[in-house]
């Protein structure tokens, strides 16, 4: 019966020069599948690659391949790393550990960002391409698929992936409040710091019409603004880019503001007073507080913009006990699922065999008994199979509960042989006569 | 012909505002409970059973007084009103969807049929005289519904720039963009402005064609209903000067769009009050 195993390491275990060694591009990874079904072609994986985790998830075959150790090879082989670099940095996971670990990825609960949607796909991404490789077999196959589902499930219906989580996030997500069409507006950049490339990416993601950069040192703005194909602006001009400017961000090294109120007062008639978004993320503040009292301007400083992080981060935190409460059932379904898979044919099995030879010892008996009526013949056939379900309802009922004494299946099935070999079961079929035979009966051997 | 409409006319335009106001409840719902679709759906089901109880009252009421005309008195005219404004929100959450025009347009909706009911209680006025009247009164009452939608967009516009400036950010679905409820406003005040002007010359026409021969006296010009119907318009002149005198946009002409509404339904009720002749 194959085991499920997992070997990984993620942001928490390992540090990023570690993580970065083991990491998989799409290329590497499906070349890494190849490779290991060469190895273990009976073996199912799949292997989950991001920026913050390197896991890999193996169904073991007949002969329990690949163990810990073999995977351990598999990844130092591939990345031509030795195994001592990471081995401190890894942890294994067996069976249900595996299950709820990976439920918990898939719905984020084992992200650095606490709710990020990425991870479930990133997740979908690592079935399919091992899909593609054949090596995502029945067990996987079904795992993987209720991780899926149970991410989505956590996404909809808990706050978890609710709201924005970085500073550049909240920022441009004000501006979709203020403004409609971005394709016609022009962002202004004043200071070209790391603050600023972060912010200005969200912008680009919308289709901004210009990007203009303004900064005291031209070779910086030169820079910044020909990342993101925009134009680099003199910072001696900067009223008249204020005046174009629909979105600015600034972000300079100013000791005091570079943007007044008096300064901004005159340029309104300008600007034919249009809403302007201005994003003050400098400290000390490049912005007067003041000019956001102005008619159609919105001002937020770094704080304003931090607050709203906060509070994602925390009502996320919040969300987390309802996110495990739908893994817990989940877990608990899928394991129930499991079991009546591996144990539904073996429960088959068992009430066959025993009602054949309930059915065999009851011919015996009724060869000797010649003036048994139809009726009372019926009431014996009647009488053996409630013997025989009667005697195997307390096993069966353990079976299908495994899982509640933390027991894998198959272990109760490996007992169930031993516990109803056939000398151990005439001893109890002769304990046990039935109570509607006759009492002369010599019969009770078994067959 | 009944003059006024029946006790069970009036009970089915109550049970429609009724249902007008449990669409805005569950859509007030909704919106502080992003994302619930099942509340949406709800909202959405209210609002085309309203619909068909209004469409159901004139219909009955028509058949009542054996005229197939609209508009004949206040009563049908502020219940299709009320209509015309849910099916414009319908049309909205289908076409463009703009988060929580409901919030805004049910309102009026309801006060709307409010008024209709309350005016139906009392002797309606007739309205339809000649070509001129026709004219006046589509034109007027176009206007009149183009009004209330910028209304709801200007209450709109303040609650959201309100919501910015106080930095508050609301999970899930909020309101629209600040940038798309102001256009919502602009153009639904460029065409009521259009209609109001030619409602306004054909009911000047009007009043000098029957040399005071009409509903409004001889002393029309002084009739609080053309007063205000003539403050209404320079009240939406102003906000229409806005693109040119750009001090009069976002929060002034959102504030005047309100006003410019208010002074359009007083209209409506100075002609209840009026002495018939």
């Amino acid at each position: 019966m194959p085991k499920l195993s997992l070997l990984g390491l993620n942001h928490t275990t390992a540090p990023l020069e570690v993580r970065e060694k083991l990491a998989f591009n799409a290329q590497q990874q499906a070349a890494a599948l190849a490779q290991f079904r060469q190895k273990f072609s009976s073996s199912e994986m799949i292997l989950i690659s991001t920026c913050n985790r390197v896991e890999m998830y193996a169904a073991t075959d007949a002969q329990g391949e690949p163990g810990v150790r073999q995977m351990i090879e598999f990844l130092a082989e591939f990345h031509s790393v030795p195994s001592a670099i990471f081995a401190d940095h890894i942890y294994q996971k067996a069976d249900r550990e595996v299950i709820e670990h990976l439920f918990s990825v898939a719905s984020s609960l084992d992200s650095m960002v606490l709710g990020e949607t990425q991870i479930l796909g990133q997740v979908r991404q690592a079935y399919e391409i091992a899909r593609a490789a054949q090596l995502a077999g029945p067990v996987l196959h079904s795992l993987f698929q209720r991780a899926i589902s149970v991410g989505k499930q956590v996404m909809h219906q808990t706050p978890l992936a609710e709201g924005r989580v970085s500073v550049a996030s909240v920022a441009v997500e004000y501006a979709r409040n203020i403004f409609e069409h971005f394709g016609e507006k022009t962002v202004l950049s004043i200071g070209a710091g790391k603050m600023s490339e972060l912010v200005l990416q969200g912008f680009v993601a919308l289709g901004v019409g210009k990007l203009l950069v303004c900064n005291r040192t031209a070779d910086k703005a030169q820079e910044l603004a020909a990342q993101f194909k925009g134009q680099a602006v003199p910072f001696e001009k900067l009223a008249e880019h204020l005046v174009a400017a629909d979105i600015v961000v600034s972000s300079t090294g100013a000791a005091h503001p570079i943007i007044t109120r008096t300064m901004f007062d005159g340029l309104l008639r300008q600007r034919r007073y249009r809403p302007i978004f201005l994003i003050d993320i400098a400290v000390p503040r490049d912005i007067e507080p003041a000019v956001g009292e102005i008619e159609n301007v919105y001002l937020y400083n770094l704080d304003d913009l931090q607050e709203v992080v906060s509070r994602t981060q925390a009502q996320r935190k919040d969300a987390v006990a309802a996110a495990r409460a739908i893994i817990n059932a989940q877990l608990e379904d899928y394991l129930a699922s499991q079991r009546q898979r591996e144990l539904g044919p073996a429960i088959h099995q068992l009430y066959k065999r025993y009602h054949q030879i309930a059915q065999e010892e009851l011919a015996r008996t009724l060869n000797k008994l010649p003036n048994v009526s139809d009726a009372e013949r019926a009431h014996l056939e009647d009488l053996a199979r409630r013997i025989v379900n009667k005697l195997l309802h307390d096993p069966i009922q353990v079976l299908r509960r495994t899982d509640e004494m933390h027991l894998p299946a198959s272990q109760y099935l490996h007992a169930l042989e031993k516990l109803f070999q056939l000398d151990a079961l005439s001893s109890d079929q002769s304990d046990s006569a039935p109570p509607t035979l006759p009492p002369d009966s010599e019969d009770g051997q078994a067959p | 012909m009944p003059d006024v409409p029946g006790t069970g006319q009036l009970v089915l335009l109550f049970a429609a505002a009724g249902i007008f106001t449990l669409a805005l409840l569950l859509s007030l719902l909704r919106f502080f409970n992003a994302g619930k679709t099942s509340l949406r759906t709800a909202a959405k089901a209210c609002i085309y059973l309203g619909i068909l109880m209004g469409v159901a009252v004139i219909t009955w009421r028509a058949l009542a007084r054996h005229s197939w005309l609209p508009l004949d008195d206040n009563f049908d005219a502020l219940i299709w009103l009320a209509l015309l404004l849910a099916l414009f929100l319908t049309y909205m959450q289908r076409a463009h969807p703009l988060g929580g025009l409901d919030l805004f347009l049910l309102p009026i909706v309801i006060f709307v049929l409010i008024l209709a009911a309350i005016f139906g209680r009392t002797k309606p006025r007739a309205y339809l005289e000649t070509t001129w009247s026709l004219t006046h009164l589509i034109a007027a009452f176009g206007g009149v519904v183009a009004f209330a939608v910028a209304a709801a967009g200007g209450v709109m516009y303040l609650v959201k720039s309100q919501q910015l400036r106080r930095k508050k950010m609301l999970s899930g679905q909020g309101l629209g963009s600040l940038e798309r409820i102001e256009h919502l406003t602009f153009v639904s005040v460029s065409l009521g402005f259009a209609l109001l002007t030619v409602g306004l010359v054909t009911g000047l026409v009007r009043a000098i064609d029957t040399h005071g021969h009409n509903s409004l006296g001889p002393d029309w010009y002084r009739n609080p209903k053309v007063l205000l119907a003539f403050i209404a318009w320079i009240v939406y002149a102003l906000v229409l000067h806005s693109p040119i005198n750009p001090s009069f946009r976002g929060r002034r002409a959102a504030i005047l769009s309100v006003v410019g509404f208010v002074l359009m339904i007083g209209t409506v009720v100075a002609v209840q009050y009026m002495p018939t002749r």
